[in-house]
């Protein structure tokens, strides 16, 4: 994909032809092939699609945590307000992590340090960056638990005395502490049921506007989408296959893999309708299929579809979409 | 969920009893909760208790020292309450004395090599590769000599005395520390938490000492319980071939060498030290179960 407002000031994060593989004896997994990405100051990208897609291995890459030494960064550029994150010092890259760059792990259960207090914790990032002593921190940390509904007291306590809805709360507390610019959110739901899963989705809303965060929402989930998100990409095989603000992808949306996605969602309104699931699996991303990737599971497959792959193409200032039925036409073919 | 933060007011007041209660003070009531480690704990403050005040306890150069040919192997009695051995002196003010240098030996030597080990064991969990690779082939040299070996060629090359000999049982065990700490490393390095504490910025340095290290206190505290039991054992056995604590010096190795050839018909004799060795083994066992326990919020109920 390439990206039309490429150098616009306000960038909070950059990605441009991300390539990402990882390489084993006897196979390379293909996980990244190719995204580009960009975040606006201020504004929540929603990365969606299937387990294995590239998105946690995308998220990794902005804060250059790529697992060594199996995954080799083949090509391609991150930048942070401009800076390559790939060209930093250790020194550069740790004042980074969790000062400009935070992240949200996607189990709570594991990401929390269980033999450490949840206000160490959390108190640990505001040492590293902020240069507080213990006890200073120890407040804020304090103030960071009230901030995401816990009260201050249970500081003093271990993961786990908590309940999982309220280590995610913790884990997003750790995240925030040094109010970063770029809240990078994996899957932040997906090990919570969904009462509690409605109830951190509003707190992230809120902190977002509260310190006027970026954030990249990497999910499955639609409604997630919907909920919290300016812009979506939709990734596929390790390629964005679709780009575009929430009106073009929940109402205009072109790539077929798109409209599967949705297809494969009950319609509240329309309770007869079946659910429609995309055919097949993702493919094996150690033996991608040529031409486009998508082509195997697709309904509108042509003949050329399996020989070349598509190129990106820009239907209006904001929407574009890669895929063979566009290479001529802006409107809808599905 | 939402009544912690709903019943505020008397939920505060609820969780002003966890605040009050300080790690050390959480740590102690676990412990205390494990009647044998409790136990344990007793039996290694009175080992420890009893070496300190030897001096007190009985007269070092009269009692331990001092030879007595008339008393010789006299059977415990009221004047001698572990009796006497082949050459008259006290057996029970000997073990007294002799506890003084198995447990400055026995911690020193294990403290050594847990530092020594620990640090290239964690360095090599911790990194992996090639650096894994070398620490842990350097070690695998160490390893191949059995520990009394090793610890008496170090013994004979410098001479005996107790600090060459609390170094050469600490460099013999540095490899089994190395082993044990890379081993439950490689366990918990892998784990979501330590990449979180990268997100945040962590140096290694930190990541190693406090994520890593401290989610492997467990094994590491069992193992320098075992080898504290274990040097014990070892300067027993290198005062037995001559090349500890030399003769006339009480140790419980070289009293049990020593009483040994009179064991048939006079059993105190090494019944005396081996109960010794014995009853410290335990207390430390017990000690470092009941630590691992206490020190593993995980266990709690």
């Amino acid at each position: 994909m390439d990206i039309k407002k490429v150098n616009e000031d306000g960038n909070t994060l950059e990605i441009r032809n991300l390539v990402i593989h990882y390489i084993s004896d006897d196979e390379t997994v293909k996980a990244v092939n190719g995204v580009d990405i960009i975040i606006r100051s201020g504004k929540t990208l929603g990365l969606v699609g299937e387990t294995g897609a590239g998105k946690t291995t995308t998220a990794l890459s902005i804060l250059n945590l790529v697992p060594e030494p199996q995954g080799k960064i083949i090509s391609g550029e991150v930048l942070l307000e401009g800076k390559s994150v790939f060209e930093m010092t250790e020194h550069e890259l740790q004042d980074m992590r969790g000062d400009k760059v935070a992240m949200i792990f996607q189990d709570p259960m594991t990401s929390l340090n269980p033999v450490l207090t949840v206000g160490d914790q959390i108190a640990e990032s505001l040492e590293i960056h902020r240069k507080l002593n213990k006890d200073e921190a120890m407040k804020q940390a304090k103030e960071m638990l009230e901030m995401v509904g816990i009260p201050a007291e249970r500081a003093y306590e271990y993961p786990y005395q908590f309940s999982g809805g309220m280590k995610q709360r913790v884990v997003i507390a750790i995240a925030l502490a040094c109010s970063p610019d770029l809240l990078i959110a994996d899957e932040p739901t997906t090990a919570l049921d969904v009462t509690i899963q409605a109830q951190v989705l509003n707190l992230i809303n809120e902190l977002k506007q509260k310190y006027h965060m970026s954030m990249l929402m990497i999910t499955h989930d639609l409604g997630i989408v919907a909920e919290v998100c300016d812009e979506v990409s939709v990734i596929y095989g390790g390629r964005i296959v679709e780009h575009g603000t929430l009106e073009d992808i929940f109402d205009n949306m072109r790539h077929p893999y798109t409209k599967g996605l949705f297809g494969a969602l009950p319609d509240i309104e329309v309770r007869r309708s079946e659910l429609k699931p995309i055919k097949g699996l993702m493919p094996d991303p150690t033996n991608l299929p040529p031409g486009c990737s998508f082509h195997p599971r697709c309904d509108y497959a042509m003949e050329v579809c399996s020989k070349v792959a598509p190129e990106n193409r820009w239907l209006d200032d904001t929407h574009c979409v890669e895929c063979h039925l566009y290479k001529d036409t802006n409107e809808s073919r599905l | 969920m939402e009544s912690t933060t709903r019943n505020y007011t008397t939920r505060k007041e609820f969780f002003k009893q966890y605040k009050k209660k300080s790690r050390m003070q959480e740590i102690w009531r676990m412990f205390c909760k494990n009647k044998l480690a409790v136990l344990g704990l007793i039996l290694f403050i009175i080992i420890v208790a009893v070496a300190v005040a030897a001096p007190l306890i009985a007269d070092y150069n009269q009692e331990a020292l001092k030879i007595n040919v008339p008393q010789r192997l006299k059977a415990p009695n009221s004047e001698h309450i572990l009796g006497t051995d082949e050459m008259g002196r006290d057996i029970f003010a000997r073990i007294v004395h002799g506890a003084r240098i198995s447990l400055v030996v026995g911690l020193s030597s294990v403290a050594l090599a847990l530092f020594i080990g620990g640090a290239f064991g964690a360095i090599a969990g911790f990194f992996g590769g090639k650096t894994d690779n070398f620490i842990m082939r350097a070690m695998d040299v160490f390893l191949c000599l059995p520990d009394v070996l090793l610890a008496l060629a170090i013994v004979a090359a410098f001479g005996t005395n107790l600090v060459n000999m609390t170094i050469a049982i600490g460099l013999s065990f540095t490899p089994k520390f190395s082993r044990v700490v890379r081993s439950a490393v490689m366990t918990v390095r892998g784990i979501e938490y330590v990449e979180a504490a990268r997100a945040i910025g962590s140096t290694n340095t930190h990541i190693i000492t406090n994520h890593i290290l401290i989610n492997c206190i467990g094994p590491i505290i069992v193992q320098v319980t075992l080898y504290v039991a274990s040097a014990i054992l070892t300067i027993s056995a290198l005062s037995f071939i001559g090349l500890g604590i030399q003769a006339p010096i009480p140790e419980w190795g070289n009293m049990l060498a020593s009483g040994r050839a009179y064991m048939r018909d006079h059993a105190y004799i090494v019944m005396a030290p081996g109960l010794a060795i014995f009853v410290t083994i335990l207390a430390l066992n017990l000690l470092g179960d009941g630590l691992r326990d206490a020190l593993d919020p995980r266990l709690k109920q």
